[in-house]
């Protein structure tokens, strides 16, 4: 399990336990965070679930892998280099703590 | 662990009719459920089959994802591959499915949209599935590139038909009948006569790209070509095909949500979420352990198949409250209605943007109407379910 915490664009925080192996996208749409969309389902082909990740995370999350990196170039919001894709990150006691911002649209 | 006379068949007719009751004893009483029947284990609640759902590595589709596997498929289409040949193989179709790049069909779909549900104009009683199905196979066809027109190899209905019948399996045996295997390889032998025009002669569509497609400059297999065309016939027709089906039976039945959307368009999207949530067609999907798991005081072995009963999992109390209730308000984000993970469906937009268009236009022919029989047919199939059949009265 991790807790980690999503502020949406209008500032609202949220904090939720994801048990291991859940998507970022996955434990947010479940648990009623808006900012995230994930209209694919979690397979990497929509960019609806767009989020930057903070310094701690950027440490310890693996790079992107080149679909994630592709998939990228069509996010509708401004790409940043700490941009991700909240389907592709999976949740482990690693991320303990870690937070995500999302941005202002995701399509 | 007593059981008694519990059992959950998934090839019953009476789960084929209402599998919902059930999934609730599921759920409660054997989240982590052996089925002799099956001859697999069956995942119930949400939060089970998300977890599976995420994780290929341990819970693999390259056995088959299909409950009942048709021979020869595993391993070769997207559905029934792991990553990294998954991944590889998506990655050469998905863009053709994404929603920006769905725009341009937006016009095509509303034309034929108006065209098939102008018919019933002046028509008092009539079964759904005639002009649901005509819908959906124009709309494949157009989706896909399929040969239309002068240009069509079959009528329409001949796709449609098979379609339907490869995703069925026999009640009595627990198998594919002869009748299934034989609508199987006439859609092998369809996808093939496509496969082989299109590389004689490219257009711009998806199976032209992909009969023609190279990764690392080779050439894709032409079996992965042959089963993964075969397959995206078979689920946008059926898939599709049967979730209009589940959309008109809910709205049929569920008057006050009917009204709703009629008098405003614009919350036919959260119909359209909540459907698939309430009573998805795709109802269960499977996979094979690549290691042991132990869930709920069980020990499911490595090589065991697992049910992952999407189905259940929408309806389980401790994510959805008043799960038994269709309410179109509800907004039910992280559904399970299209799967999850890698192998979440690849028709997600278009098939959301399909069934939009589908009922703006039927509701402007036909705005009120009503189930005419309580009891419907249901299609006897292990994966799937819907009605065979849904006679509807306009009011």
């Amino acid at each position: 399990m991790a807790n980690i915490t999503f502020i949406e664009a209008s500032g609202q925080s949220t904090t939720l336990n994801l048990p291991d192996g859940w998507s970022l996208m996955q434990g947010a749409t479940a648990n009623g965070v808006e900012g995230i969309i994930g209209e694919c389902g979690g397979s990497c082909a929509c960019a609806t679930c767009h989020c930057y990740v903070d310094d701690f995370l950027a440490s310890v999350l693996p790079a992107p892998a080149q679909g994630e990196l592709d998939m990228l170039d069509n996010v509708t919001a401004e790409r940043r280099p700490n941009s991700r894709l909240a389907c592709q990150i999976k949740a482990s006691a690693a991320l303990e703590g870690g937070v995500v911002t999302l941005p202002e649209c995701q399509e | 662990m007593g059981l008694g006379s519990f059992h959950f068949d998934p090839y019953s007719p009476a789960i084929d009719a209402d599998p919902f009751p059930t999934y609730q004893r599921l759920r409660d009483e054997f989240p982590c459920y052996w089925s002799e029947e099956a001859q697999m284990w069956v995942l119930s609640r949400y939060s089970d089959i998300v977890t599976a759902g995420q994780d290929w590595q341990t819970y693999s589709s390259a056995s088959g994802n299909l409950m009942t596997e048709l021979p020869g498929r595993a391993g070769a289409t997207l559905g029934s591959s792991d990553p990294p040949k998954h991944d590889r193989l998506r990655g050469l179709i998905q863009h053709a499915f994404m929603k920006r790049n769905l725009l341009a069909l937006e016009e095509p779909i509303r034309a034929v949209a108006q065209e098939v549900f102008g018919q019933l104009r002046g028509i008092d009683e009539f079964d759904f599935k005639d002009v649901s199905s005509q819908f959906t196979v124009k709309v494949l066809m157009a989706a896909l590139g399929l040969p239309m027109g002068a240009d069509a190899l079959v009528p329409e209905q001949e796709v449609r038909d098979n379609a339907v019948l490869m995703v069925q399996s026999d009640a009595r045996t627990r198998a594919k009948g002869p009748e299934h295997i034989a609508a199987y390889n006439w859609m092998q032998e369809y996808a093939s006569k496509v496969i082989a025009m299109r590389r004689a002669e490219p257009k711009n569509d998806l199976i032209s790209h992909f009969a023609l497609a190279e990764i690392d400059g080779d050439r894709l297999d032409d079996r992965e070509v042959l089963l993964t065309t075969t397959t995206l016939i078979m689920a946008g027709v059926e898939s599709l095909g049967g979730f209009m089906m589940m959309m008109a039976y809910n709205l049929a039945t569920y008057a006050e949500a009917r009204r709703a959307v009629v008098a405003n368009p614009a919350l036919l999207p959260d119909a359209v979420e909540e459907s698939l949530r309430f009573n998805t067609s795709a109802q269960r999907f499977r996979r094979r352990l690549m290691k042991d798991v132990t869930l709920h005081g069980q020990t499911m072995k490595e090589g065991d198949f697992v049910c992952l009963a999407y189905g259940s999992g929408n309806r389980d109390e401790r994510q959805y409250p008043n799960p038994d209730v269709y309410d179109i308000a509800r907004k039910p984000r992280g559904h399970l209605g299209f799967g999850g993970g890698v192998h979440a469906c690849l028709g997600t937009a278009i098939a959301r943007l399909a069934v939009k268009i589908a009922f703006e236009e039927f509701h402007k022919v036909v705005p009120d109407y009503t189930r005419v029989a309580d009891q419907l047919p249901w299609m006897p199939s292990s994966t799937f379910r819907s009605p065979l059949v849904l006679q509807l009265k306009v009011q």
